[in-house]
Order: structure tokens, then sequence, then C-alpha cells
């Protein structure tokens, strides 16, 4: 199992870097939105509303479909750099031997939160 | 000028006669432009000759008095006495074994420096009569930051990944492989990044970024770490494309 984490690590790692610019900017760019500015106003509450808010996710840019890789990206890296981090952060605190296992179980659940993703954007 | 007198609690080991370090405090007569190295040399050569630290050159340039002042990893030459208070724990550099009292064992260090290849590679050199190798601004400061490291091994005590994980190759290693990578000269940049992508290198780091909060030359070994890591991760990306001759 170590050196298959050690094999897959660039993977791991570049999902991770991704996460990181996806949680600082964009999520916080969304909660801003959701959280703060539509109950407070600034932002009229029907912005989100569900017409609305499909045309965002179902949205083209030439031929990508730019909205649901948007909300693909807002949803499954951000469970990369969660798991990335707190691998290293038990690490940090002496997790090292039981690191093989830890991170195994970390990775399953953002892939699976990973396969949720894609299917649910698939379907929209 | 100004005196003050200061208590310092050394750590003393003697492997011939302690079992485990103990401590040992000297009252200090400091004056207010002291180092906290003035103040070691002052109880060495004038209260007690049979404490043992390392020091050379006085002006953060040698890399020699790394100690732990107050639980910190800092060069002491380059630290102000005035910062602390009226005591001043001195312990050896954490992570590393302690030969005797504020001494601590090296070698072992020096072998992770040797396997990033800290040196120009290059397929083939060229012949004198072909001139030198010119380097624009550019190119120079791609990497100057990262060769004004000092091996001073603040940043292999302040990390938390090198006390965990005794072959971590550790921040200034990394640096110094990266320092190389990033050298127009040099052509090593792929056997580099072989070595980075190998158990204990650059994706043991956990960002906690404590090696650049102690460096005192600004070095930035962790931003050095991070562009490691990306350089690897392309590196081992055109292998994939490209399985030979890409990375």
């Amino acid at each position: 199992m170590k050196t298959f984490l050690l094999k897959v690590e660039p993977v791991i790692w570049l999902l991770f870097g991704q996460g990181i610019l996806i949680g600082t900017i964009l999520l916080t760019a969304w909660l801003l939105v959701i959280g703060i500015l539509i109950p407070l106003g600034v932002v009229p509450s029907d912005a989100l509303a569900y017409e609305r808010a499909l045309r965002l996710a179902t949205a083209n840019l030439l031929f990508l479909p730019i909205g649901k890789l948007l909300l693909l990206a807002i949803m499954a890296l951000p469970l990369w750099k969660g798991a990335h981090h707190i691998r290293s952060l038990l690490v940090d605190f002496g997790g090292g031997e039981r690191d093989p296992a830890v991170a195994s179980l970390l990775y399953l659940i953002a892939t699976a939160g990973s396969v949720a993703a894609v299917m649910a954007v698939i379907r929209l | 000028m100004r005196e003050v007198t200061k208590t310092f609690v050394l750590t003393r080991f003697d492997p011939d006669q302690d079992e485990a370090p103990r401590t040992q405090e000297y009252k200090v007569p400091v004056r207010e432009d002291w180092k906290v190295l003035d103040a070691i040399n002052f109880i060495k050569d004038e209260i007690d000759p049979s404490v043992s630290h390392r020091w050379s050159c006085r002006m953060a340039v040698c890399g020699s008095c790394g100690m732990m002042v107050n639980g910190e990893p800092k060069l002491t030459c380059k630290t102000a006495l005035s910062d602390y208070g009226d005591r001043v724990e001195i312990e050896p550099l954490a992570n590393f074994p302690i030969v005797r009292d504020l001494v601590v064992e090296l070698e072992g260090f020096m072998d992770k420096f040797k396997s990033v290849k800290p040196w120009i590679v290059r397929a083939k050199q060229k012949a004198a009569e072909e001139g030198t190798y010119r380097q624009s601004t550019e190119e120079l400061s791609a990497f100057k930051q990262f060769s004004m490291c000092i091996n001073c091994m603040l940043c292999y005590s302040a990390c938390p990944v090198v006390a965990n994980e005794p072959e971590f190759i550790g921040p200034a290693a990394i640096a110094l492989g990266h320092r190389y990578n990033m050298d127009s000269r040099d052509e090593g940049a792929s056997e580099r990044n072989q070595r980075f992508r190998e158990e204990g290198t650059v994706f043991s780091c956990s960002y906690a970024n404590e090696c650049s909060e102690v460096c005192p030359k600004d070095v930035d070994p962790a931003a050095a770490v991070n562009q490691a890591k990306f350089n690897a991760v392309i590196d081992w990306a055109k292998g994939l494309v490209m399985p030979k001759g890409g990375s």
C-alpha cells in the first residue's frame, strides 16, 4: 500500500493543489454569496433560483460544459484538499505508522465523493 | 554601555559521564548590544571552559552556531539578546543527536544533501575555448534565493516531518536540489526529479512552513519544496506521455 500511495502521490498532489485553489477562491466566493450576501439582501434572493442555477450549471462555452465542470470542481476538489490535509496533519501529530491505512481511507472517501459529484453533474 | 545580568540555562551532556542531557545555569553580565552567541562565548571563556559549542564567523555566513534559544531554532550570532528576558534557555538543535553539550551530529544529514546532486550536472562540459556559461539576470534570479542557504540546519530542527520521519531528506536538501534544477546551466533535473519522487522526499512535506519561518537567510525552503513538488509532478506527467526521454 505504501508503494502504491507513493506512486499515485503526483496525482493526489495535483488534485490537492487544485482543491486549495478552488477551496480558497471559488468555494469562498460561493459561500459568501449563498451564506452572507443573499441573506443580507445584497444579492437578490432569486439570483440562484432553480431555473437560473440550472441555466448556469448547464452552460456551455464553445463545446465545453463549463457549468458542469465548475460544479464538479467545487464539489470534488476540496474533498481531495481536505483528505490530503487531514492526512498530513495526522502524520505531523505522530500517526506516521498508521499513515498507509489512514491515507487509504481518506482517499477512498474523496474518491467516493468525487464519483458522487460526477454522477450528480451528469444527471443535470 | 549598560550591562544587565541574565541567567542562561545551558544543556550539558558528556557522553562519557551522563546518561541523559542535563541543564546548568550561568549568570552572565551581558551588554545590551550582545548577541546570544556572545553570552555563550563569555560563559566558555570566563566561567566554564568545559562548555562545548560550535561557532565560527559571527556574521551569519558559516551556519555553525545554530541552537535552540528558548525553544526556537536560531542562529545565535544573529539573535539579539535584547529580544529576550532575564532567563534564556539554550539547547542543542532539536531533531539531531547530541554529540556533547550544544554540539549536534550532522553526519547523516550531509548524505541527504549529497543525494540531490547539489552540483551542476552536464552531459558534456564545454571546452575552455568555447567560453563561459552566460546567464541573464532572469536566469540568475530563478535560483539565486535558493542558493543563499548556509546549511545551518535550523529548518531541520523546526520541521515536524523531520521530527517524525528521520529518513525525510528535509527542507534544505530539497531547496538545494531545486536550486540546481532551476539553474539554466544544469542538465540534471530529471535525475533530481526522480529522487524527489522517492519515499521521504518532497511529497513527505506536510506544508507546516516552519522551515521558512526559521530560515535566517530568507531562502524560503517551503517555496522551494512546493515548486519542486510541481516540477516533479510535471516531470512524472511528461514521463507518462513520452515514456522514453520525456522525463
